[in-house]
């Protein structure tokens, strides 16, 4: 190969190359980095080439191997030139169709294209690609079109031209200040002027001086500047060559991470090319500047990717850092001047010198120019590389581009910086992305590591993984670093396990201070990081760990133990149960159901089981159906009148106990209190016993011989419940204490409707959503008009509108939401089934005048709304559309958007104090009021909430009420979370790995469901219950004392001769 | 000659010298632990460290290991400093208990509590042995092996060493074979004994000790009895 010698040669060279390529040639451009070929990306490339070969079709189509295409998630990846077709996610059993369908006939196959899941859209051509459009690919430019181990592909998009421009004319001094100009600061985190760091170099007096390009990459998650040298490699060797004429080097070095060996592949190949070009070598250019570059490994220390313990290990020492001053731009590399930068800052220098400071500095933001690349993973949609301007902001990185957290997860916070940086809450995402505002917030720029952390994610135990990583990284050196990373991770593990002390914050904060100011390096300086950030802004979930012994992302094991019981805010043993199930012990599973829960058959059907959410099998597949195989066994329980009823106590003496509300805390806590022998009476305002359960879940929901049955069940147990009688305008709470009952319990919940305070709301047809469910509910008459619309997106409004449905007079009912269907708060599971019942919903409007006639309502205005700027709760706030009025008839206009509380039932009893939103204050942890014998609980004092909410405020209250009556200690104690039994996992055999699906409970079919209430969801079959109750993994196990049982277990059966399961 | 301010005295050093080679040459008191005069800086122990810069980015560097420099400012024993030496020497007695040298420091310092469990080991890899042995006793034998929550010292892997004359030098030089006064069964983290319960008022009012004399904190002039003790 002649070498270039000048930049005609060059030009010329580059327009005989690109004279060559046939652009209407078809090619295939196949991602061959490593992300892909972990996905099989060797097998499709040699798959393309015989089935090309095998249709004749080697003169016709090009396959060409490239590098990284960035969109990580979708790999394989390929383009088919010219058109720039992106088929996503190819196996080898593809490449027949795709030769024969796209390359000979030009069609498109569909399934191989991505889908917005914004518009359901299939894209065609790689540039329309959300992903890739919202980015600005400068230094990504040219990855995934070049083949990176050719480098006429480099030459051909104008590669070497930086170079040729700067040994045929410009001083070294000019170049620095092009660097200067531009901006550009270091991306390898600490973003110290690259500029003046060659300035520094070059004015060092040695003749021979060194430059350095730092691939170590060490940062877990990260894995920009590989991806560039599997990509693009020419890029940072034309940097490095222009980067040492500038400095006045002589020798550069590559110091590679070991990990990577595609990276050190084509980029030793890509060297050699460029010595055989003359890039490299004696008087390139015929300029006189001579210069080579020498790649050397590392050995698998993160370490080594700060710069003195970098430059020890080039040299073959220990790598450990040294004191600076002396700078390496002073004595580096074997005593000399030493230049040490990132990949991406190599790369970025062809660019700046091509196109000019000025073009390279109008980009980004004041202080932080250009574009900076991020590797945007964990708990996103579009896991990937992803390069925009500086100043783009956190929320159009994580959710315009990335996509937001997989299954609907709400996004917590991002880690920027790897182990060295610090993570960013949510509600900080507007942040622009630049050096000095993630400095303030508390984190660090650095290498471009972005981790997304979702509601599942436990702050602490992401600190205690960092901490960990670092404790084993360091190099050994500083007390501080050394023993400082030790110690930290010793106290995160004693908060994960359960056994934090209050005192550990402040230890924390202490300690990570000392071993952030007083450690040599940078990994020591900044080895306290995840600690202090996770504290700074997620303080709240060390107290819970140490002080409630909770976690409720549900990840620490040793605290939670299953992750449904631990979540369950009744202490429900999940995994119990649903292991009695599994092993056909119906009747122990009803036991341990109706131990912890006395509304039961209610809960199996209503309860919005947080369980699932959390459950761990829903990681990979979909969670358990626990709620599901809850209702299995309860109505077993039913059929075969198991447990109806409890053994009342005998009486003590310590006092009777009033409680106000006959919803489910009112029920739960008189339950309790009359097993433990007190005379309870409950009152209730209304004609019916239940509350919500009652009043506003439809039967069809919640058949009413089930609500019977447990209310049967609770009132076993002695409490009484007198109904018609109302506290607060009947009596009063003082009344009651004067009455002699020593306690009070008020749980009144949340029955008044808001409204939506517009004129004419007084109508006739106007209806607030509570009033509609109670007459319903209770069988009395209430006028639903034909054309009937509900405002609202909550479980209220949903109920209103499928209860309007089968009220027989109703034609048409429609929802109106101000927001999308994603953020309506109505279960997922009846909004689907109202949509099957012919409910309409009308997203992103909301009601401006209500329109009357004779003061009946004739029809409401509503106006369309958009999603505008994303506010505080990260929500995109919606903002009306101008001059999108639009008038919908109605006849029946029902209002649900929202319940408040009435506290009236406290009148003016002393201690007893409300909000300003009309709820009453409660002590949070034992629900006393500040009168001392008066507690409250449930809605009333939440808010609207959940029904397995109010039971466990019905416990606490009768727990804390038991105590006063005992003249205790009102507190409560908290413990880590434990079965009280263990069980025998099942052993799954092939075909049940098989066949692992979660089954649907069967439901009444829609057209059956028209004109009655009938229940609608049925139940699992046994065989469907036990199938799906055989596919939980068994969390219980896995904490140290679910292992112990294991052991044992196995042990006690070695010793009978049994069989012992393989888990 | 770099002209330096060291705690308020100016002072026109020789070039390449460290600020504690200054510090000691004025009779100011820096503690230190992995420093030997007749071995190579190593700037490990941390309980040298010092502030320095201008006002409002200052930062903790260690005065074995950092040359002067024109204009440099140097505080020996701000708040800042105190509170890192004072962690650092809790986490090195956590370490090992058992060493005199630390528990002297201890007690000089004023530290009165360990909170971390102790770990009861032999070694604080101040590296003192290693280098002896390759910069006095030219012979090499032993050195830093792994990293992190696995560092020890040893000879190469864990071979019976050639190069090892059997000299004692490590073992002369290592602080944490240093007998405490109980003897070697002492339970204790702390011991206290010799503990100096009386603090300098100084630091109450200022963000360094005051003492012109250079003592910080040892002559007791200025003090009051600690609270504990009365």
């Amino acid at each position: 190969m002649k070498k270039i010698k000048t930049p005609a040669e060059l030009k010329s060279l580059r327009k005989s190359i690109v004279d060559k390529t046939d652009s209407s040639k078809t090619g295939i451009l196949i991602c061959k980095s490593t992300g892909c070929s972990a996905f099989g990306a060797d097998s499709i490339v040699e798959g393309f080439k015989n089935e090309i070969r095998k249709k004749g079709l080697v003169e016709k189509v090009e396959v060409k191997i490239t590098g990284c295409h960035g969109f990580c998630e979708r790999g394989p990846i390929l383009v088919i030139q010219p058109k720039g077709i992106f088929y996503q996610r190819c196996k080898p059993e593809d490449i027949a169709e795709i030769v024969s369908k796209t390359l000979i006939k030009g069609e498109v196959i569909e399934r191989l294209l991505y889908v917005d899941p914004v518009t359901g859209k299939r894209i065609i051509y790689e540039k329309d690609v959300p992903f890739y459009n919202r980015q600005k690919r400068l230094v990504f430019e040219h990855s995934g079109k070049i083949d990176p181990t050719n480098i006429e592909d480099y030459m051909a998009v104008g590669g070497y031209s930086a170079l040729a421009k700067v040994l045929s004319g410009m001083k070294p001094e000019q170049v620095i200040d092009e660097v200067k100009k531009a901006g550009l600061r270091g991306r390898g985190g600490a973003g110290f002027p690259t500029g003046i760091k060659w300035e520094t170099a070059r004015k060092q007096p040695d003749e021979t001086k060194y430059i350095v390009c730092n691939a170590d990459e060490g940062d877990p998650g990260a894995y920009m500047d590989r991806s560039i040298m599997e990509s693009n490699p020419h890029s940072v060797i034309e940097g490095m060559i222009i980067g040492a004429y500038a400095i006045g080097a002589t020798e550069g070095w590559m110091y590679v991470r070991n990990e990577y060996p595609l990276a050190v592949t084509y980029t030793t190949k890509a060297i050699e090319q460029a010595k055989d070009m003359g890039f490299l070598g004696h008087d390139i250019f015929g300029s006189g500047f001579s210069f080579d570059i020498k790649i050397a490994k590392g050995a698998g220390a993160f370490v080594c990717g700060e710069e003195t313990s970098l430059i020890a290990s080039i040299e073959g020492k220990r790598g450990m850092p040294k004191q600076r001053p002396p700078f390496p731009a002073q004595k580096g590399l074997f005593g000399k001047p030493t230049n040490i930068n990132n990949v991406e800052t190599w790369a970025t220098v062809p660019i700046i010198i091509e196109k000019g400071s000025q073009w390279y500095a109008d980009i980004g933001t004041k202080t932080s120019k250009g574009t900076k690349i991020f590797s945007l993973v964990g708990k996103v949609q579009n896991t990937g590389l992803v390069e925009v301007p500086m100043g783009t902001t956190l929320n159009e990185v994580v959710f315009d581009i990335g996509g937001g957290a997989p299954k609907g997860k709400k996004v917590k916070a991002v880690q920027t910086g790897g182990p060295s940086g610090g993570c960013i809450p949510r509600n900080l995402f507007n942040l622009p992305v630049d050096y000095e505002s993630l400095t303030q917030a508390g984190a660090i720029m650095g290498s471009g590591g972005m981790i997304v952390m979702d509601e599942n994610t436990c702050m602490v135990d992401i600190a205690r993984y960092f901490t960990n990583f670092l404790q084993n990284e360091s190099c050994g050196k500083c007390v501080t670093c050394r023993e400082g990373t030790q110690r930290m991770y010793e106290i995160l593990t004693d908060i994960t396990e359960g056994n934090g002390k209050e005192e550990n914050i402040g230890l924390l904060k202490e300690l990570g201070l000392v071993v952030k100011d007083a450690s040599m390096c940078g990994l020591g300086q900044t080895a306290a990081n995840p600690v202090l950030a996770t504290l700074r802004y997620f303080q709240n979930e060390y107290d819970e760990h140490i002080k409630y012994k909770k976690c409720s992302a549900a990840t620490c094991k040793e605290i939670i133990s299953s992750p449904c019981q631990h979540t369950c805010p009744i202490d429900t043993e999940a995994q119990l149960y649903i292991s009695l199930i599994a092993a056909g012990r119906f009747k122990d599973a009803v036991d341990v159901i109706k131990k912890d829960n006395p509304i039961s058959a209610t809960l199996a059907r209503v309860c919005n089981h947080p369980c699932e959410g959390k459950c761990r099998a829903g990681d990979s597949a979909e969670p358990i159906g626990i709620r599901d195989l809850k209702r299995f066994a309860t109505d077993y329980g039913l059929k075969n009148k198991l447990h109806l009823k409890v053994k009342a106590s005998a009486k003590n003496n310590l006092g009777k106990v009033a409680i106000v509300g006959s919803g489910p805390a009112g029920l739960t806590c008189g339950f309790y209190l009359s097993l433990k022998g007190y005379q309870v009476t409950i009152f209730e305002k209304s004609d019916v016993v239940g509350g919500m359960l009652a009043l506003a879940i439809p039967s069809y929901r919640l058949p009413r011989n089930i609500l019977a049955a447990d209310i049967e069940y609770i009132k076993s147990s002695g409490v009484e419940i007198k109904t018609n009688t109302q506290i607060g305008k009947d009596i009063s709470i003082d009344d009651l204490l004067k009455q002699g009952y020593k306690a009070v319990f008020i749980a009144t919940g949340t029955h008044k409707s808001a409204r939506l305070d517009l004129n004419g709301e007084e109508a006739e047809g106007v209806l607030p959503a509570m009033k509609v469910l109670h007459h319903i509910n209770t069988g009395k008459k209430i006028n639903i008009g034909k054309k009937v619309g509900v405002i609202g997106g909550g479980n209220s409004a949903v109920d209103a509108a499928r209860v309007a449905l089968r009220s027989g007079t109703a034609e048409e009912v429609t929802i109106f939401y101000r927001r999308t269907i994603s953020e309506m708060p109505a279960f997922k599971e009846e909004i689907k089934a109202a949509l099957e019942e012919g409910v309409k919903i009308e997203l992103l409007t909301a009601p401006v005048k209500l329109l009357t006639g004779n003061s009946k309502l004739s029809g409401c205005e509503f106006i369309r709304m958009e999603l505008g700027e994303m506010d505080a709760s990260g929500r995109r706030k919606p903002v009306p559309v101008k001059n999108s009025e639009f008038t919908v008839k109605l006849d029946t206009l029902v209002v649900a958007v929202g319940e408040q509380a009435d506290s009236s039932v406290a009148g003016k009893t002393a201690g007893v104090e409300v909000s300003k939103s009309g709820t009453i204050i409660a002590n949070p942890e034992t629900l006393q009021t500040n009168h001392k014998r008066v507690f409250a609980g449930g809605d009333i004092v939440t808010g609207p909430s959940t029904v397995v909410e109010a039971v466990a405020a019905g416990k606490i209250a009768a727990q804390s009420i038991n105590q006063l009556l005992k003249d205790q200690d009102i507190k409560r104690e908290y413990k880590v979370t434990r079965p009280s039994a263990y069980l025998e996992p099942t052993v799954l055999t092939e075909a049940d790995l098989a066949d692992v699906q979660r089954p649907q409970p069967a439901e009444l079919p829609v057209n059956k469901r028209k004109d009655n209430f009938n229940e609608v969801e049925q139940v699992l079959s046994e065989v469907m219950a036990i199938k799906e109750a055989r596919r939980c993994l068994r969390c219980d196990l896995e904490t140290k004392d679910g292992k112990k049982f294991m052991d044992d277990m196995k042990q006690s059966k070695k010793e009978k001769g049994e069989v012992v399961c393989q888990k | 000659m770099p002209k330096v301010t060291i705690d308020g005295i100016r002072f026109d050093a020789e070039k390449g010298w460290t600020i504690l080679e200054v510090a000691n040459f004025l009779g100011l008191k820096i503690p230190t632990l992995c420093y030997n005069e007749g071995l190579s800086a190593w700037g490990g122990c941390r309980l040298c460290v010092v502030e320095i810069g201008p006002v409002g980015r200052t930062k903790l560097v260690s005065s074995c290991t950092y040359p002067v420099e024109e204009g440099l400012v140097v505080k020996t024993a701000s708040k800042r400093v105190i509170a890192a030496r004072k962690m650092a020497l809790e986490l090195l007695i956590a370490q090992c208990p058992t060493s005199k040298t630390l528990q002297d420091m201890a007690s000089k310092m004023g530290l009165k509590e360990v909170r971390f469990k102790p770990k009861w080991e032999k070694c604080i890899y101040c590296g003192l042995c290693v280098r002896m042995c390759e910069e006095q006793m030219m012979a090499k034998a032993i050195g830093f092996v792994n990293r992190g929550n696995k560092l020890k010292i040893n000879t190469p892997f864990d071979k019976a060493s050639d190069e090892c004359r059997r000299c004692g030098g490590c073992m002369y030089i290592c602080p944490a074979c240093t007998s405490r006064c109980e003897g070697p069964g002492a339970k204790d983290v702390l011991c206290g004994r010799c503990e100096n319960s009386l603090q300098p008022t100084c630091m109450e009012l200022n963000d360094s000790y005051n003492c012109w004399m250079g003592l910080k904190g040892d002559c007791g002039t200025c003090v009051t009895v600690n609270k504990k003790t009365n």
